[in-house]
């Protein structure tokens, strides 16, 4: 099996995209880096061939910022299978009222949050090896 | 058209330390260097958004601001939008194989990735006052 893809939409407006962003990061480089790789997402969107040959029927985990879906939606379009998708608002029940930084910089609350996202990540990862979902 | 701002969009790309070079400068842009004349649109709503976001290079004059010298922030807005006022390659500024490093997480920007950061926020910088200027 090659490498799940992790991709993240970067949304670059608000702090959502950079959680993301970051807790893809936290994945494809410390917690699984054997197991997942990432792709720009903006090279995805150009549909190269380069790229599109990366991706298409390749298992695909996407960490959206908000309800648009970028990442779901252009990974899909350039023929990955997204077995997994979130978007970073999802999990912010528990996180009411804390303050995650900005597009620029998380705050330590925010690297927290990137870090249970990671998580959320991580453990999708292990489903998917052991052929679960 | 000249508008009263002007959009720096940034390709953000993941795989390489260039994507994030990029990132940062775009957000520098907006926050430091040109704060309330930036308009920016996150890359991938061009294609995947469905609220007219692709008029976005019609409506302004934008600048793309790329990671390597792939330059997908660039050909996508051409492709979806309209050709682009201005065009930074972060390869072209700190050389191909820095570009191509690893990704990196913003939790460990040195200084030598921050004046990275800054050679390319200011030859953003440089173009944006050059449309300016051509809009007066
Ligand atoms: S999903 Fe939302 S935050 Fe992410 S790129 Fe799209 S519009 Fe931006
Ligand atoms: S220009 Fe380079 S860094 Fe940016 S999205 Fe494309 S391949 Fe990635």
């Amino acid at each position: 099996m090659s490498k799940i893809k992790v991709i993240p939409c970067s949304g670059i407006g608000k702090v959502f995209g950079l959680l993301a962003r970051e807790s893809v990061l936290m994945v494809t480089e410390e917690k699984c880096p054997s197991d997942t790789e990432t792709l720009c997402l903006a090279h995805v969107v150009t549909g190269d061939d380069e790229v599109v040959a990366k991706i298409k029927g390749e298992t695909c985990i996407t960490m959206d910022g908000c309800a648009k879906y970028c990442a779901r939606k252009s990974v899909e379009e350039t023929g990955g299978i997204v077995v997994k998708s979130h978007k970073v608002p999802d999990f912010m029940k528990a996180h009411r009222g804390e303050e995650h930084g900005t597009g620029t910089a998380l705050t330590d609350d925010g690297w927290k949050y990137a870090e249970e996202l990671a998580e959320i990540l991580a453990e999708d990862v292990k489903e998917i090896k052991a052929g679960v979902n | 058209m000249i508008t009263n701002k002007i959009g720096v969009i940034s390709c953000s790309g993941e795989e390489c330390l260039g994507g994030t070079i990029s990132r940062l400068a775009v957000r520098k842009m907006m926050e430091e260097l040109k704060p309330g004349m930036v308009s920016t649109l996150c890359l991938p709503l061009f294609i995947a958004g469905d609220g007219g976001e692709r008029e976005f290079a019609e409506k302004y004059p934008t600048i793309a601001v790329d990671g390597c010298s792939k330059c997908c922030a660039k050909r996508a807005i051409e492709k979806y939008s309209n050709k682009v006022a201005g065009s930074v390659d972060v390869a072209e500024i700190i050389g191909e194989v820095k570009a191509l490093e690893k990704p990196l997480s913003t939790r460990n920007v040195t200084d030598e990735h921050m004046e990275y950061v800054n050679k390319t926020a200011a030859k953003t910088c440089e173009i944006f006052d050059d449309i300016l200027i051509k809009s007066i």
